[in-house]
């Protein structure tokens, strides 16, 4: 007998519905931007500016800002790369030993809810004005969640899963390359992508409160001259640095789990 | 041939509680080319026996030989069918069936054409670049059973196989199972709840009984071989019907044996 596929689930195909679809976005878009143009033109604060002046500000600046946008760039990449390798790579360890998590799991639950800045003293003492202080704080800021989702993935994988391959002989190697780490990479991927956002966190604060520079000393000189507009500037730029973050570790995240039904993603 | 002299198993129970007795002096012998099934109420450790076998459990007492070796963990000549089918939905059917070769080392080429040949024959040409996300139940049990056959191995065990089909499907995979098996005659260990199901395909039906587990009777099923070709005609038979009534006044008779020991022991801890 001849087996019937299943009719495949037909996604509503891109164009006019979708764009239909993604109205409120565009909708609450339009109202922010305007809503901050008016509120700024009719308060005519110094503290708050309309969105015109803040663009006006990142065009005037737009050489300095670029510039320190590449600082800050450099630092978050080396951070973030810093941070996944240790922490997903920890992750997996903690989770291939149960003793080892044991041991260190109340240890990077405390790091975990610690406010990261506290140790930028320590950092300073260490590496003074250098590059690696700001590494180190987006290392803290980032590093701590992927360990805990990476030892949440490795834990649930199901049983039934690592039965089935004892029951196939699997090497040990082999459960790990073909049923544990496919099982746990849709996990270790949001604790990637909760990672994004807060190493862009850790890359302003710690530029704006250890070595200043980047778009960090920007924010720094903004506010210390009261100038609302460039702060504010600033603060469009890191938005944008961070969604496009967000964008190709997403991107990377879909290529990695596309096998996943599309209601679980 | 697979001989099990005076198997038991007990697992630790939850805290506080007594250790669950799951198989006591279990001894069966499985003859080769046979296909075996094995029926009793949940608690009367047919799956324990099942994972004994395969070497995913030990045991505690007793010996499991295959064809006179000791089973000390799994190995290739003994392949495993699962009730959640267990499919790696990373990977497409091709990759899947092939699983068990791969883990054996065999290169991807040899392991992949008998991976065909494999999805083939349990009737699933052309899916072999989907993902079992895509199958429906039935096509995804098919695949495991085609990764099970695809290592050619010596015995088939299964674990309710078809328990988390709904019943159309089922009746079409006992069909299509027992055109592989009379093709093949792989000897099969076939784990069932349902007495239909165990007196259908098996050339023996091993009854089994809880607290502890352990084996009530055997009974031979006469009906002819193949029985494929007219399954409709096998279970409005009056052989077909007299088994599965026999099988039923035994394990009617098991449940009340269950619900007495238990309003026994009942008595017994509300006394003073």
């Amino acid at each position: 007998m001849a087996a019937v596929a299943p009719t495949p689930a037909r996604v509503v195909s891109p164009g006019f519905l979708s764009r239909l679809e993604a109205w409120p976005t565009v909708a609450s878009f339009i109202v922010l931007v305007g809503g901050w143009e008016l509120l700024g033109r009719s308060l005519n604060q110094p503290f708050f500016p309309p969105l015109s002046s803040v663009l006006n500000e990142l065009a005037i600046n737009q050489a300095e800002i670029m510039a320190a946008l590449g600082t800050s760039l450099t630092n978050l990449v080396l951070g973030f790369i810093v941070s996944v390798v240790f922490g997903v790579g920890l992750g997996l360890l903690m989770g291939a030993f149960r003793k080892l998590d044991a041991a260190l799991d109340i240890y990077i639950n405390a790091l975990l809810t610690a406010p990261s800045l506290v140790f930028a003293p320590i950092f300073f003492a260490i590496w003074g004005l250098e590059r690696w202080s700001i590494v180190a704080v987006i290392f803290m800021y980032s590093t701590w969640i992927m360990v805990v989702n990476t030892v949440t993935a490795v834990h649930t994988v199901p049983p039934e899963m690592l039965e089935m391959g004892r029951a196939f002989n699997a090497p040990r190697i082999k459960t790990w390359t073909r049923i544990v780490l496919p099982s746990a990479t849709p996990l270790i991927m949001a604790g990637i992508r909760l990672a994004t956002g807060r190493a862009v966190k850790g890359m302003l604060n710690g530029e704006m409160f250890i070595a200043i520079v980047g778009l960090g000393k920007l924010v720094k000189d903004g506010s210390g001259r009261f100038d609302a507009s460039l702060v504010l500037a600033i603060l469009v730029v890191i938005i944008v640095v961070a969604f496009i973050a967000l964008w190709v570790v997403g991107w990377v995240d879909a290529r990695l789990t596309r096998w996943l039904p599309k209601t679980s993603r | 041939m697979i001989e099990i002299k005076g198997v038991s198993k007990a697992f630790p129970g939850r805290k506080g509680s007594e250790p669950v007795q799951a198989l006591k002096d279990v001894d069966l012998i499985v003859r080769d080319n046979e296909f075996l099934t094995v029926l009793g109420p949940s608690g009367c450790g047919k799956t324990t026996l099942l994972r004994v076998i395969a070497g995913l459990v030990p045991h505690d007492t007793g010996e499991v030989l295959v064809d006179g070796k000791p089973v000390t963990g799994p190995g290739p000549e003994r392949a495993m069918v699962f009730q959640s089918f267990a499919l790696m939905p990373w990977d497409n059917v091709l990759t899947n069936v092939a699983f068990g070769l791969e883990m054996q080392g065999v290169d991807k080429k040899t392991r992949e054409l008998k991976a065909l040949e494999l999805i083939e024959m349990v009737g699933l040409g052309g899916f072999e670049k989907r993902l079992p996300g895509e199958l429906s139940g039935g096509m995804q049990q098919r695949v495991g059973l085609a990764r099970a056959l695809a290592v050619s191995p010596k015995v088939l065990l299964m674990d309710e196989p078809f328990g988390a089909l709904d019943e159309q499907t089922r009746r079409l995979l006992q069909e299509e199972l027992l055109r592989i098996w009379e093709a093949t005659r792989t000897t099969v260990v076939f784990i069932t709840h349902s007495m239909e199901e165990a007196v259908l395909l098996g050339d023996r039906v091993v009854l089994m009984r809880p607290r502890p587990g352990r084996i009530d009777q055997i009974l031979d099923i006469p009906m002819a071989r193949p029985r494929s070709t007219h399954l409709d005609s096998v279970e409005s038979s009056g052989e077909f019907t007299a088994m599965v009534g026999l099988l039923w006044s035994n394990l009617r008779a098991m449940h009340s044996d269950v619900r007495r020991a238990r309003q026994a022991g009942q008595a017994a801890a509300t006394k003073p």
